[in-house]
């Protein structure tokens, strides 16, 4: 990937993929990178779950709701808040 | 403050702790014991040490316990002794005795014939550490007695790609590993990641505790709360 070359898109998908290899921290940081190129929901969701998995819980609230906030219709950030919100 | 002196009266586990964290502070201590052996590992850290019997009032009073500050008795759980103690101790003109206390009833003997402070150490560590388990990185507590418990915690970075031999959870922090909650990755029909939750029952001391892991502990509150501050 060459630098400043790297889209949004790019970024989500390096994350997704530390996330796969079980890399969290390393994913949050893709995922950042990403969310700087342009705030989108499925990435605040992203960022969610790998707090969820770095068991940051209230991290990984925020980013859902950031997640739902942008679209409120994000399936998966609504199932995995209403989980953590019921523990 | 830095002059106070102290008589710590039976070196059990709790009155050898104590005993020696007031030396290392620089106070001046007197420790008494009946066990020669137990006096012995004391004589070169503290001021005196003596093999009496802590009953004998005028052995008490030849050892100058009469004039300390603080006496703390610690008699394991000998409650008789324990209670003769405290009474020669006020007696014979200690100003504040601290008595450590086995159980309510042996307390309430301990405050009526004047003991100035009661402890019972078992119940507030437990308590103390209780507090530190209402912490975020906990997410179970189950308490097995009064000194043992199981928590489930998420587990300290210093653990991340370490097999649980090289970790030594039982050899170096003294606990138990019944079982680690583990999240997999896992890529959706819609392209989007999510986990599923696999839980590995007493796993084997070549598994590897990886970022992200849950951990369940069985130990000592002690111990369980030594890898809570990791």
């Amino acid at each position: 990937m060459k630098k400043g070359s790297a889209s949004a898109q790019d970024y989500l998908e390096l994350g997704q993929f530390y996330m796969l290899n079980q890399k969290y921290s390393e994913a949050i940081k893709q995922f950042n990178l990403a969310l700087k190129q342009k705030p989108d929901a499925n990435i605040y969701y992203h960022l969610g779950l790998a707090y969820e998995a770095l068991n940051q819980i209230p991290q990984a609230k925020t980013m859902y709701c950031k997640a739902l906030a942008l679209d409120p219709n994000h399936k998966d950030a609504q199932v995995h808040l209403a989980r953590l919100n019921n523990k | 403050m830095a002059n106070k002196s102290f008589a710590v009266i039976g070196l059990g586990r709790f009155g050898s702790n104590i005993a020696r964290a007031l030396a290392e502070k620089g106070f001046e201590v007197i420790v008494i014991d009946a066990d020669e052996n137990e006096v012995q590992k004391f004589s070169e850290l503290v001021t005196h040490s003596f093999v009496l019997d802590a009953t004998d009032e005028k052995a008490l009073r030849d050892a100058g316990i009469a004039d300390v500050d603080v006496a703390i008795v610690s008699l394991g759980q000998n409650i008789d002794t324990s209670i003769l103690v405290t009474l020669v101790l006020k007696e014979i003109g200690v100003k504040e005795v601290i008595v450590k206390a086995i159980n309510d009833q042996h307390g309430k003997i301990l405050q009526r014939i004047g003991a100035d402070r009661i402890i019972f150490p078992e119940r507030e560590v437990a308590a103390r550490l209780a507090e530190s388990f209402v912490s975020p990185k906990i997410f179970d507590y189950i308490e097995l007695s009064p000194s043992h418990s199981i928590i489930e915690i998420a587990a300290p970075k210093q653990f991340y790609n370490k097999t649980i031999k090289e970790i030594g959870l039982r050899q170096k922090y003294g606990v138990t590993l019944i079982a680690i909650k583990r999240k997999i990755p896992i890529i959706k029909d819609n392209g989007t990641t999510d986990f599923k939750e696999d839980i590995l029952i007493a796993p084997n001391v070549d598994e590897e505790i990886l970022e992200g892991d849950v951990i369940t502990l069985l130990g000592r509150y002690e111990d369980l709360a030594r890898i809570e501050k990791l």
